[in-house]
């Protein structure tokens, strides 16, 4: 993933060298698209340049030249894709939105952005895309209460736009409502059952939502959260975030178990069909499952081994600092 | 057993260069015309109405918690079902709101939205019967009775009827192809070439087209079901889904694969 930025990877916030990476190549990329020699006329009906590769790629590096701010660049591809898929093309729409919003310079140029999404969805109010933009452009101006709404509003039309639900859940979660960001990760993992990092993320949320609640609640969204990250894990073998909730669910819970002997017993009956707690011992053995395997993935990325370099480094080094602390803990 | 005695009929080369070539090049030029007329008489479907886009993916959004409700716990899981049922009943999701719940099976010829679909469907019908019809026409008035090819192979009798059409010769070798079936035989085997012409997606061979609308079946008047009854049929399967999580011994799965790796 690393060393050749892919041209089909589209670049995301948390990884900003594939995206400097892709937007440096963008002038040589469409140069490369514009070979000088065709063939005449019938024959040049036999080379076909089109293919949906081609046409990923160039919104990769609209994207990518938006994000390091290129512009110029940025506007050459999106004319190259206006020209193929035109101007009413619902994706098309969004990314010229995209890069109105992405040039604007003061307040009142984002307020007429604003004002050209609106139009759009009064004419078609199921234009999806300008929907979204909307909502991403109320969020970057500060409105979240808005975009929330509109978010709430958009997902009564479709709800199993995964998309959404998860970006419903992120704003949640800024707001502290973990309950309800629970409910929408939910949602997300009802349209998209095996995306793993999916699960460790409700686990994540559950375990920030464990801190505030008491003893059986506690409890039991604590083994909630372990087995989110255990689901994580057992889809995805090598996935950091599954290990590193894993351990902190885990670590939480042995403490949480140590404090509390015995009323767990009744807060978990049978008949409400809540799977039964897990054994302390399974809890440890987990606990030291994903001690190991955390600091087999630090020592690993770190040194760069092949196939060990896709991790993001930010959390690489949380995931040291969490095995550096939990091992002064045992020192001490 | 004297081996059967070789037919020998003499053409005139004339016939290959005026009848077989012609054949086959109107047939392929008539399939890229078809082919493009499609595509211009091809009008988009239109995007359908939010309600209506909400009506279809709320039941889909049903369809997903029966079949994934493993992934989500149980208590969740009984909430929106709850939902759904109470929905359902009282057709919050329906596109006509709740007061369409009654109306029963819609009738296709009073939706603008069906007649359209049925106008498309009708203009590429006759984008296909027309050429072919004319065709055959002038197959018929030109070139009918003549024998314009030998096949280099044996057949079977069975053949004859496949490739002497329009030659009523009983004894004719069935190896002698008359030019009336050097129609049909193009206009079901040209697809390859139009394949390699146009794409792998084009709407040229007209076999094709009749096949699918034959698959896709039934009466195009016989319009959609009850939205109303599709809820309800939901809600009374979600009803009878028996629960089960994922979660359930995910931690002896996981200890069990990692303590095997190590």
């Amino acid at each position: 993933m690393a060393a050749p930025a892919s041209f089909l990877q589209p670049p995301t916030d948390s990884n900003p060298q594939h995206t400097l990476a892709l937007s440096q190549r963008a002038a040589a990329y469409s140069k490369s698209q514009q070979s000088s020699f065709t063939l005449p006329y019938p024959l040049s009906l036999l080379s076909n340049t089109e293919s949906q590769e081609k046409w990923a790629t160039y919104e990769n590096i609209f994207l990518a030249c938006l994000r390091t701010g290129d512009n110029d660049s940025a506007y050459l591809c999106l004319e190259e894709l206006t020209d193929r898929f035109g101007r009413t093309n619902e994706r098309i729409m969004a990314l010229q939105g995209l890069y109105k919003e992405a040039t604007a310079q003061s307040q009142e140029q984002l307020e007429g952005v604003m004002r050209e999404y609106d139009e759009i969805l009064k004419a078609n109010g199921a234009v999806f895309s300008i929907r979204k933009r909307r909502i991403a452009l109320l969020k970057s101006m500060g409105r979240a209460a808005e975009a929330m709404s509109d978010l709430v509003s958009l997902l009564d039309v479709s709800p199993t736009d995964a998309e959404a639900w998860a970006e419903l859940s992120d704003m949640y979660l800024q707001q502290g409502l973990y309950e309800q960001a629970v409910y929408c990760l939910e949602e997300v993992l009802l349209v998209m059952p095996n995306a793993w990092n999916m699960h460790a993320k409700l686990g994540e949320v559950l375990f920030l939502s464990a801190q505030k609640m008491e003893g059986g609640d506690q409890l039991k969204t604590l083994v909630e959260s372990m087995r989110r990250s255990c689901r994580s894990i057992e889809l995805c073998d090598d996935y950091l975030r599954g290990y590193y909730g894993l351990k902190l669910s885990t670590s939480r819970l042995l403490e949480a178990l140590d404090g509390a002997v015995k009323p767990q017993k009744s807060s978990s009956d049978p008949v409400a069909g809540d799977l039964a707690p897990p054994s302390v011992e399974s809890v440890k053995k987990l606990n030291q499952v994903a001690t190991a395997k955390l600091s087999e993935i630090v020592r690993r990325a770190s040194s760069g081994e092949k196939g060990w370099d896709g991790y993001n480094e930010a959390e690489v080094k949380a995931a040291r600092e969490l095995i550096d602390k939990s091992a002064q803990k045992i020192e001490r | 057993m004297a081996g059967p005695v070789e037919q020998q009929i003499h053409r005139d080369p004339a016939l290959f260069y005026w009848i077989l070539l012609p054949i086959t090049i109107v047939m392929i030029l008539t399939g890229i015309l078809r082919h493009y007329l499609t595509t211009l008489l091809q009008t988009a479907p239109k995007p359908p109405t939010p309600q209506k886009l909400r009506e279809t993916r709320a039941l889909h959004h049903a369809q997903l918690l029966r079949t994934q409700n493993p992934q989500i716990p149980r208590a969740s899981f009984e909430r929106r079902k709850e939902t759904f049922i109470t929905g359902a009943h009282a057709g919050a999701f329906l596109a006509g709101g709740p007061e369409a719940r009654e109306k029963g099976k819609p009738n296709p010829l009073s939706d603008p939205a069906m007649m359209e679909g049925m106008m498309g469907a009708m203009k590429g019908n006759v984008a296909m019967m027309v050429p072919q019809s004319l065709i055959m026409g002038w197959i018929n008035a030109f070139f009918a009775g003549y024998v314009i090819m030998k096949l280099p192979f044996p057949l079977t009798p069975q053949f004859k009827q496949m490739l002497q059409a329009g030659v009523g010769t009983r004894d004719l070798d069935v190896r002698w192809v008359s030019s009336l079936s050097w129609y049909f035989l193009t206009l079901f085997g040209l697809q390859p070439v139009y394949n390699f012409i146009l794409g792998s997606n084009n709407a040229a061979s007209q076999m094709q087209q009749q096949m699918q609308q034959q698959q896709m079946g039934g009466n195009p008047l016989g319009g959609a079901e009850d939205p109303n009854k599709v809820f309800v049929n939901e809600a009374e399967n979600l009803e009878v889904v028996e629960y089960w999580s994922v979660l359930g011994g995910v931690e002896e799965r996981v200890l069990g694969r990692l303590q095997a790796v190590a």
